[in-house]
C-alpha cells in the first residue's frame, strides 16, 4: 500500500515536471541579475552557470548578465520587486536576499522573491597568520579572552555574513574581538598575510593563494563534518585535515553561505519548475563540478521544500544573532 | 533676457550653500559624533555639508562686497536663445526616452535636431536618426550584450 | 637576472601565431569599448569571460589583458576630441587634450596621448619584469593607515597649487566629497544621504557625473557661443604624427616623473585614476614656466597619460601576486582566473611560471600592437571633427546619455546627466574649477573608508598615521607637497618685493 502511494507520488511528480516542462519555456532572452559587482563570488557563480547553459544548450533563449550590486546587493532585489511576475529575470545572490531586510531599512522584503534553488554552499574558516602563536582554535579563543576587544578580525562589509559569524563566535565563546570591515574577501586575505589584522573568517577560495604560499594557516571550519578530501595545499595539509570548529571547542556546528537563485514573486508554478529543472541539470554537469572543486565550495543542490527549510533555519538562527547584537532594523 | 554675472554668482553660491545645509541635515540622523572606534557614519558628510554651507554663504557675501555694481554679463538674450534651443530638445529627448526607450528617443532626437536646426532635408534627417539607432542596437544589444532601455515599439516588434 | 630568463621563456609562450592573432583581436575589441563611453574595459572583459572557459588559461588571459590595454588607449580618444572621458582614468586627459584639439591640433593631441601612454605602459612592464618579487612583498606592508596615506598623497599632490579663486576651489572639492558619501557605507553598513530614494542607494556614479559635467557641460558652452554649428576644418596631415613623435623627447622629465608616479600608484593600491590626477597636478607644479596648463599644454597630456598606463600595467602585479584587484577590470579578470582553476597569490609565480611570464611577455607585445593600431586610427578620429555640428552634436549628446544609462541600467541617471550638464555649464562660466570635484569623488570615499578602518584599528588615535616609517614618510611627503609650493611662492613674492624696493 505504502509502496504504491510512493510510486504514485513519484509518477505524479514526474508527470508534473514533464508537464510543466512542456507547458512553459522562456519566450525571450533571460536576464541574469547578479547581486554583486563584476568579479565577486556571486558574479562568478552566475557567469559559470551562464557558460554551462551555453555549452550544453540547456535553454533555447540567450542569457544576458546584469550586475546590480549596489547596497550590498539590495539593488538586485529591489529590481526583482519592480519586475514582479516577470519570468525572464533570474536573480543570483547568497543569503543576503533574506538577511538584508533585517539589518537595514530596505525597499523590499524577502516575500518579493521566490527561491528557485541553491547550488553550492560556501564554507567559513578561521584563518590566522602562519607564524601566529596559536596551534588551534581553542588557543586563539583563549588569547582573545585574555585581551578582550584588542585582537583585530577582518571581514568583508559590515553586518554581512562575516561580521555575523564573528558576532556568533563572540556570543558562543564569550571572547571579544575588534571587527574591521573591508571591501572584499581578497583584500581581507592580504591584510591578514601582511599582519595588519590577527585573523579573518574568509571562504576557502578567498584565502587559498595565501595559504599555498604559507603566509597564513586555517584553524578550523564551521561545518558539522570535515571538508572533502583534496590534494595537500600547503606542506602536507589539505582541506580534509582542517578540524571542525566543534572539534576545537567552538559550539557552532554549521555556518555556511548558500549560493542561491531566485525569481521575482508572482511567477507561475510552471515557470518556477522550468528553472528548478534547469538548475538541477546545470548542477549535474562536469563543468559545474569542476567550478565547485576549483573554488573549494561544497556542491549541494537544494530546491523545493528542502530549500525552504534551509532558508527558514538559516534566517531564524541568524536573526537571533542580529537581535543579540542589536542590529535589527525597526 | 540678460542675466548679470554677479546675480548668477550670488544665486549659485546660495544654492551651493543650501545644498550644504541639506547634506549636513541629512547626516544628522546618522550620528555625527566621534566614537571609540572612530567617526560615526554621519561624521564626514556632516562636516563636509557644514563647510560647504559656510563656504557658499561666504562666497555669496564676498561677491556682493567685492563686485557690487559690476556689469559683466553672464548670458545675453542671443546666447540664452541658442542655449534653450539646444537644452529643450535634449530635455525632451530624456522624457521621450523614459516613455519610448533609448532607441526611439535617440532616433527622434537626431531627426529633430538635424531637420530643424541643421536645416537638412527631413528624409535625410530621418535616415540619420534611424541609422544611428540601428547602429546603437547592433553595437550594444547584439555585439556586446549590453541591453539598452527599450519601449513599446521594441515590444511590438518582439525585440527584447 | 633569473627573471630575465623566465621572461625569455614567456616570450616563447606568447609569440605564437595564435597568441599574436588573439592580441590583435583583443586590442581592437578593447579600442571599441574604450572609445564608446557606454562601454568600458569591465564590460568588455566580463563579456569575453564565458568565451574563455574553453580556452587554455594563457590564451584566455592574453585575450582579456589585450582587451584591457586596448580599452585604456581608446578611452583617451573621446576625452581629447569631445571632452567626454571614455574611462574614469582618462578624465585628467581632458584638461589639456580637449583645449589642444579645439585649437585645431587634434592630431598632435592624440599622438602625444598615445605615444606617452605606450611609453608609460612599457615602463610599467619593465618594472613588473624586474621587481615582481620585491614589489609583491612591498605591497603586503600596506594596511589601512598606509592606504589612507597614499590617497592623502594623491590629494595633496593635486590640490597643492591654488590656481583659481581659493574659495571656489574649496567649494568644488566639498561638493565632490559630499557626492562621494552618498549611498551604502561599507564600514558602518548604513545608507547615507539617499533621502529615501532607492536610486541613490548605490551612490552617485562617478562616470555619470563626469559625463554630465564634461560632456554635456562642454557642449552647452559650445552651443551658447554658436561657433561650431558649422564643422571645424581640422587639418589632417600624417606628417603631424611624425612631427609630434619627434617632439616627445623634449618632455623626458615629465615622462620620467609621471612613469614613476604611475608605477608607485599601481603597486600601492592607488590605482590608475588617482595616478593620472596626481601626475597632472605634479606636472603643473614642477614644469618649466610656459603656456598655462588647461589651455592645451603638451605636458598636460603627457603627464596623465603616462601615469595612467604605467599604473594600469603595474596594477596587474598586486592582482597576480596577492589576489587584490586594483580596478574593476582587474576584479573581473581575477574572477576569470579562479574559474580557470588558477589561484592568484604568491604561489602563482612559482606554480604556473608559463602562465605568469607568458602574460608578462604578452604585455610587451600587445602594448606595442596597441600603439600601432591606435595610431592608425588617429586620422580617422580626427576626421570626426569635420562632421557638421548639427549632426555630431546630437550624436554626442545621445552617446553621453547611452553611456550614463549603461553604468547601472538606471533611468534615474539620465536625469543626473542633465542636471550635471547644467551644473558643468554654470560652473565653467563662473570659473569654478571642476577638477577638484572629480578628484574628490574618486578618492573621497576610499580615503574615508581607510581612515575609518585605521581608527578602528588604533582605537581612535591619530598617531597611527605616524606609527611606522612607511606611513610616516608618505604622510610627511604629502604635507610637504602642500606646504613647499606655498613657501616657495611666498619667498618669491618677498624677493620680488625686495627687488622692487631696491630699485626705488
Amino acid at each position: 500500500m505504502k509502496k504504491t502511494s510512493i510510486t504514485l507520488a513519484v509518477a505524479a511528480t514526474l508527470l508534473s515536471t514533464v508537464g510543466a516542462f512542456a507547458q512553459w519555456v522562456p519566450e525571450r532572452p533571460v536576464e541574469f541579475v547578479v547581486a554583486s559587482g563584476p568579479g565577486g563570488g556571486t558574479d562568478n557563480f552566475a557567469r559559470t552557470i551562464q557558460s554551462v547553459i551555453a555549452q550544453h544548450n540547456l535553454m533555447d533563449q540567450s542569457v544576458v548578465v546584469l550586475n546590480k550590486g549596489a547596497g550590498s546587493g539590495a539593488e538586485a532585489f529591489i529590481y526583482a520587486k519592480a519586475n514582479n511576475a516577470n519570468p525572464h529575470k533570474l536573480i543570483f545572490g547568497t543569503n543576503n536576499v533574506y538577511l538584508l531586510p533585517h539589518v537595514a531599512k530596505m525597499a523590499y522584503t524577502s516575500e518579493d522573491l521566490v527561491p528557485v534553488a541553491a547550488l553550492a554552499l560556501d564554507e567559513f574558516l578561521i584563518w590566522v597568520k602562519a607564524d601566529a602563536p596559536y596551534a588551534d582554535a581553542a588557543e586563539f579563543i583563549a588569547a582573545a579572552k585574555a585581551n578582550p576587544g584588542s585582537l583585530p578580525v577582518g571581514g568583508s562589509q559590515s553586518k554581512d555574513t562575516d561580521e555575523t559569524l564573528v558576532a556568533l563566535i563572540e556570543q558562543k565563546t564569550g571572547a571579544e574581538f575588534k571587527y574591521v570591515p573591508y571591501n572584499g574577501g581578497g583584500e581581507v586575505g592580504v591584510q591578514l598575510a601582511g599582519g595588519h589584522i590577527a585573523a579573518n573568517v574568509n571562504n576557502p577560495n578567498e584565502n587559498l593563494g595565501q595559504w599555498q604560499a604559507g603566509a597564513i594557516k586555517p584553524l578550523c571550519v564551521f561545518s558539522d563534518q570535515r571538508m572533502a578530501e583534496s590534494d595537500p595545499v600547503h606542506g602536507d595539509t589539505g582541506w580534509h585535515d582542517i578540524a571542525t570548529c566543534t572539534e576545537a571547542g567552538i559550539d557552532i556546528s554549521s555556518y555556511q553561505m548558500p549560493r542561491t537563485v531566485w525569481l521575482p514573486a508572482g511567477v507561475s508554478d510552471e515557470q518556477l519548475a522550468f528553472y528548478v529543472d534547469l538548475m538541477q541539470k546545470v548542477s549535474e554537469t562536469p563543468e559545474w563540478q569542476e567550478y565547485v572543486a576549483n573554488t573549494s565550495q561544497t556542491g549541494r543542490f537544494l530546491a523545493g521544500e528542502e530549500l525552504s527549510a534551509f532558508i527558514d533555519n538559516s534566517e531564524t538562527s541568524t536573526v537571533e544573532v542580529f537581535k543579540a547584537e542589536g542590529w535589527t532594523a525597526q | 533676457m540678460v542675466i548679470k554675472r554677479i546675480h548668477m554668482e550670488v544665486l549659485v553660491a546660495c544654492l551651493l550653500a543650501l545644498a550644504g545645509v541639506a547634506v549636513a541635515g541629512g547626516s544628522l540622523e546618522l550620528g555625527v559624533g566621534w566614537t571609540d572606534s572612530g567617526p560615526d557614519a554621519g561624521y564626514f558628510p556632516f562636516y563636509v555639508g557644514l563647510l560647504l554651507a559656510i563656504a557658499g554663504f561666504a562666497n555669496a557675501i564676498w561677491t556682493v562686497i567685492l563686485h557690487r555694481g559690476e556689469t559683466e554679463i553672464f548670458i545675453d538674450s542671443e546666447q540664452a536663445r541658442r542655449l534653450l534651443s539646444f537644452l529643450l530638445p535634449m530635455t525632451a529627448f530624456v522624457i521621450v526616452t523614459l516613455l519610448l526607450g533609448l532607441y526611439v528617443g535617440a532616433a527622434l532626437y537626431l531627426f529633430y535636431v538635424a531637420w530643424r536646426q541643421g536645416k537638412y532635408n527631413p528624409f535625410w534627417a530621418a535616415g540619420l536618426g534611424i541609422g544611428f539607432a540601428i547602429s546603437l542596437f547592433v553595437v550594444f544589444d547584439t555585439l556586446f550584450k549590453v541591453p539598452l532601455l527599450k519601449g513599446p515599439l521594441e515590444a511590438y516588434l518582439k525585440i527584447y | 637576472m633569473e627573471n630575465f630568463g623566465l621572461l625569455m621563456e614567456g616570450f616563447q609562450v606568447a609569440i605564437t601565431p595564435t597568441h599574436l592573432a588573439i592580441m590583435v583581436i583583443g586590442v581592437m575589441l578593447g579600442l571599441v569599448v574604450g572609445v564608446l563611453p557606454g562601454l568600458g574595459a569591465p564590460n568588455g572583459v566580463s563579456l569575453l569571460i564565458p568565451l574563455t572557459f574553453t580556452m587554455d588559461p594563457v590564451s584566455a588571459i592574453i585575450l582579456l589583458a589585450s582587451m584591457y590595454w586596448g580599452a585604456l588607449f581608446g578611452g583617451s580618444t573621446t576625452s581629447i576630441l569631445f571632452n567626454i572621458p571614455g574611462e574614469p582614468s582618462s578624465v585628467a586627459t581632458t584638461f589639456d587634450g580637449y583645449p589642444m584639439a579645439q585649437k585645431g591640433q587634434s592630431t598632435r593631441a592624440l599622438t602625444l596621448a598615445f605615444m606617452s601612454a605606450g611609453i608609460g605602459a612599457l615602463v610599467g612592464v619593465v618594472v613588473i619584469t624586474l621587481l615582481s618579487t620585491w614589489a609583491a612583498g612591498f605591497a603586503l606592508r600596506f594596511g589601512a593607515p598606509e592606504y589612507f596615506s597614499v590617497y592623502f598623497l594623491a590629494f595633496c599632490a593635486f590640490i597643492g597649487m591654488g590656481s583659481s579663486a581659493p574659495l571656489k576651489t574649496i567649494i568644488s572639492l566639498l561638493v565632490g566629497l559630499a557626492l562621494s558619501t552618498v549611498g551604502m557605507d561599507t564600514i558602518t553598513g548604513t545608507l547615507r544621504l539617499t533621502y529615501g530614494l532607492n536610486e541613490l542607494m548605490g551612490g552617485v556614479s562617478f562616470l555619470v557625473v563626469v559625463i554630465g559635467l564634461f560632456g554635456i557641460g562642454e557642449i552647452l558652452m559650445t552651443v551658447q557661443d554658436g561657433l561650431h554649428f558649422r564643422g571645424v576644418a581640422s587639418r589632417i596631415d600624417l606628417r603631424d604624427v611624425f612631427r609630434t613623435i619627434a617632439e616627445l623627447p623634449r618632455y623626458w622629465a615629465t615622462l620620467l616623473r609621471s612613469s614613476a608616479i604611475g608605477v608607485w600608484m599601481g603597486i600601492t593600491p592607488g590605482g590608475p585614476t588617482a595616478a593620472s590626477f596626481m601626475s597632472y597636478g605634479v606636472a603643473r607644479q614642477w614644469s618649466r614656466p610656459g603656456e598655462p596648463f588647461g589651455k592645451g599644454r603638451p605636458e598636460g597630456i603627457v603627464a596623465p597619460e603616462t601615469a595612467d598606463h604605467s599604473a594600469g600595467t603595474c596594477a596587474m602585479l598586486p592582482m597576480l601576486a596577492l589576489g587584490v584587484p586594483s580596478s574593476a577590470t582587474a576584479a573581473v579578470m581575477m574572477g576569470g582566473l579562479m574559474i580557470w582553476g588558477l589561484t592568484p597569490g604568491p604561489m602563482l609565480f612559482a606554480t604556473k611560471p608559463d602562465f605568469v611570464w607568458g602574460l608578462i611577455a604578452s604585455m610587451y607585445i600587445s602594448n606595442i600592437v596597441a600603439v600601432v593600431l591606435v595610431m592608425a586610427t588617429v586620422p580617422l578620429f580626427a576626421a570626426l571633427l569635420r562632421i557638421p555640428f548639427a549632426v555630431i552634436g546630437p550624436v554626442i549628446v545621445a552617446i553621453c546619455f547611452v553611456g550614463a544609462y549603461t553604468v547601472s541600467n538606471a533611468t534615474f541617471d539620465l536625469w543626473l546627466v542633465l542636471l550635471f550638464g547644467v551644473i558643468g555649464y554654470v560652473f565653467s562660466k563662473l570659473s569654478y574649477p571642476l577638477a577638484p570635484l572629480v578628484l574628490a569623488m574618486v578618492l573621497g570615499h576610499k580615503a574615508e573608508n581607510s581612515f575609518h578602518q585605521s581608527m578602528i584599528l588604533s582605537d581612535g588615535s591619530l598617531d597611527v598615521f605616524w606609527s611606522n616609517p612607511l606611513v610616516g614618510s608618505i604622510m610627511t611627503l604629502a604635507l610637504l607637497l602642500v606646504i613647499v609650493p606655498q613657501v616657495v611662492k611666498l619667498i618669491g613674492r618677498l624677493r620680488s618685493r625686495g627687488t622692487l624696493r631696491s630699485v626705488h
